[in-house]
């Protein structure tokens, strides 16, 4: 059984958690406006079903409740990472596909990379304040993408986008989750215990 | 023996063939001929009932003996006009598919050695398509014989995508030997050669072409290749739903008449099946117009920077955007200019290069749907439009006389540099003073004013051009403000 948390560390994961959550939230709401403007850009039909895009991890999960807190974490930053990866590969695709024309996109989907960075390294932060290793890139780096037709980029795009939509909201239950004072001691539980 | 029948492929040997009265087992036949009555008859043994023999000038008698029957001999005088000419069928050397083009690239040869020289032969190109090998067109081709085996190479454009449906081709010829009196005829066919579609692949599937680039205007076909399985239930442009054509039971179609100009990410094209979707991007845009107004000159006689007008845009962005590079003939230097699709203005340099005043520059400007190009001859020594001047001091100062200094950023020592001093006293009256100096290498330039007020508050300004062969102004320098003394007392 872990000891339980000492308050500053309590007081520090709860700030880091709450500020992740408003994180995860603007990111959301950017993202669904990216959205928006990707599907009209990229003239696809909003309604179309993507297939499982390999490489874009699936936010929903199976026994949701039983995760621990370091499983959430270690989930997430995964996730991230593997989205920071696919988002660089869409700006780049972007710029060779679609040179200085509808930069707009261009800008939205770095802002979004910038967020999905952000918040990958606070998922780190929470981690290191737990002591637990952080795992290195290469660990769960994102295997190499395959190379794609044009229409096929467009589809991965989207499936990118909806599923990392997805995992914001994830993000923000997981670090809700968190956040919870244990009932016993009033503070938080160390992540290990936390369901 | 009887119905003997001559056929020649070569206008020199021609073969025989006959057959017999009365059905029975092949028998040993003495078979001679002779083409006129000067050369000795020419015989020998055969059991078959066909004979390789000259083509006559004009006649020849064959006799045919067949040992130990009735009616054993029987002898036939053939001339030219009774023997057909049919060419031998021809070989197809290669079929060669393009299919970023959609275009096949057939060889064959023309066989021409077995001939005499310069006949003109006619060939027919038969395309078939899909698995019903149904005839989409037939091309005559004309070429020449030259008593050599000539490869011929022609090109065919599809008007659908290779990948969509198989293609096949074949080729017969027709050769015009009008010094020939016999009968002629075409060559049989070739054997079909086969372009396989992704419709004939196991696993085969995908909408083709995949990620074009075509002129606006253009009608294009686009096809789904699916598994043998699966039903389409729409295919789209864009955002229309368009009728499909069935080129085979793998593979659907549907025609875009007048294709109108795509986006920057392209028009989707997407096959729509029972458990899935697949789909192409097409970019709709236009080849680059001829730059306009092309115009060189220099600031410095380091860079020549060349402008243009692009005239209308492609349409085309990123890997597929307009590309242009300047070339200069004389040189043969090529410089590709990087140019920003967004904004209006065309800017390419090029270096100045030594000795060489007369530049003959071709603009290049290509895109995947086309090209086109402009040129400029050019004395470089005539186009000079020098940086603004800098730095614009004051030098010297007394009550009637004012000494200016400035600096120009550039090489100019091969010319004279022709400068205007903007003087602009209290009383706003403008005076423009012009001096010319030899150009200096990145050098500072003065100029004497005088017939000055005293005490009398001036500002100035300078700008500087070429001499000799004037081109262009430079911009005006910052202005300069500046008292001169008072006067001594008289």
């Amino acid at each position: 059984m872990a000891a339980p948390d000492s308050p500053s560390t309590a007081l520090r994961r709860r700030d880091l958690c709450s500020r992740g959550i408003r994180l995860a939230g603007k990111m959301r709401a950017d993202v669904v406006d990216l959205l928006d403007t990707y599907v009209e850009q990229q003239g696809l039909d909003a309604s179309a079903s993507v297939a499982a895009v390999e490489g874009v991890p699936l936010a929903a999960v199976e026994r949701w409740d039983e995760q621990t807190g370091t499983q959430r974490l270690l989930e997430n930053l995964a996730a991230y990472r593997a989205f920071r990866a696919l988002l660089a590969q869409m700006l780049e695709e972007q710029r060779e596909q679609l040179g200085e024309a509808d930069a707009g996109l261009g800008r939205a989907l770095a802002a979004v990379l910038l967020q999905v960075s952000a918040f990958a390294y606070h998922l780190e932060e929470l981690l290191r304040l737990e002591s637990r290793g952080v795992p290195s890139e290469e660990e769960d780096g994102p295997p190499p993408l395959p190379r794609l037709s044009l229409f096929e980029q467009k589809l991965r795009g989207l499936g990118v986008l909806r599923e990392l939509a997805q995992w914001a909201v994830r993000s923000a239950r997981d670090l809700r989750q968190l956040a919870k004072p244990s009932p016993a001691t009033g503070t938080g539980p160390g992540l290990a215990e936390s369901p | 023996p009887q119905n003997l029948k001559c056929l020649t492929h070569n206008l020199h040997k021609m073969v025989c063939t006959w057959d017999f009265s009365s059905r029975g087992r092949r028998r040993q036949t003495d078979f001679c001929y002779t083409t006129n009555d000067l050369t000795p008859q020419v015989c020998f043994k055969t059991k078959e009932r066909r004979a390789e023999i000259p083509v006559p000038e004009s006649s020849i008698t064959v006799t045919i003996k067949t040992p130990g029957t009735a009616f054993a001999t029987k002898e036939f005088t053939i001339h030219q006009k009774d023997i057909s000419f049919v060419p031998v069928t021809p070989h197809i050397l290669s079929l060669t598919p393009g299919f970023p083009t959609s275009t096949l690239n057939l060889k064959w040869s023309d066989n021409g050695s077995v001939f005499p020289y310069g006949l003109d032969a006619l060939w027919q190109i038969q395309i078939l398509r899909k698995e019903a090998m149904e005839e989409v067109t037939q091309v005559a081709y004309y070429s020449k014989l030259t008593h050599e085996d000539v490869i011929l190479s022609w090109n065919w454009t599809s008007d659908i995508p290779l990948e969509c449906t198989s293609h096949y081709v074949k080729i017969r010829c027709y050769i015009n030997a009008t010094q020939f009196v016999g009968p002629k005829d075409w060559s049989d066919w070739s054997p079909a050669e086969v372009i396989p579609g992704k419709d004939t692949e196991p696993g085969g599937s995908g909408v083709f072409p995949l990620d074009a680039v075509v002129a606006v205007g253009s009608d294009v076909t686009f096809c789904c290749v699916h598994e043998e399985d699966q039903r389409i239930t729409n295919m789209t442009y864009g955002s229309k739903s368009y009728t499909m054509m069935q080129l085979s039971s793998r593979s659907h179609a549907i025609r875009v008449l007048n294709a109108s100009a795509s986006n920057s990410s392209g028009t989707n094209v997407v096959c729509r099946l029972e458990n899935g979707m697949d789909g192409s991007v097409v970019f709709v845009g236009y080849a680059p117009d001829t730059p306009q107004n092309l115009s060189c000159e220099t600031s410095n006689f380091l860079i020549i920077k060349c402008t243009w007008k692009p005239g209308r845009p492609s349409g085309l962005y990123g890997a597929r955007r307009t590309k242009y590079s300047l070339f200069e003939r004389i040189s043969s230097k090529n410089v590709s200019c990087e140019v920003n699709e967004m904004n209006r203005d065309r800017v390419c340099g090029f270096p100045v290069l030594p000795d060489q005043k007369t530049y003959d520059f071709i603009l290049g400007v290509s895109n995947p749907i086309g090209q086109a190009q402009s040129s400029l001859l050019v004395d470089i020594t005539q186009r000079v439009h020098p940086k603004t001047p800098e730095k614009l001091t004051v030098t010297g100062n007394n009550s009637t006389s004012i000494q200016l200094r400035w600096f120009i950023n550039g090489s100019f020592t091969g010319i004279r540099l022709l400068c205007q001093i903007e003087i602009v006293s209290g009383h706003s009256e403008k005076k423009l003073h012009n001096v010319s100096m030899p150009g200096g290498k990145s050098s500072s330039y003065t100029a004497q004013l005088n017939g000055l007020h005293p005490n009398t508050k001036y500002q100035f300004s300078v700008r500087c051009s070429a001499a000799d062969h004037f081109w262009r102004w430079s911009d005006w320098s910052r202005g300069l403000e500046q008292t001169t003394s008072e006067a001594p007392p008289s």
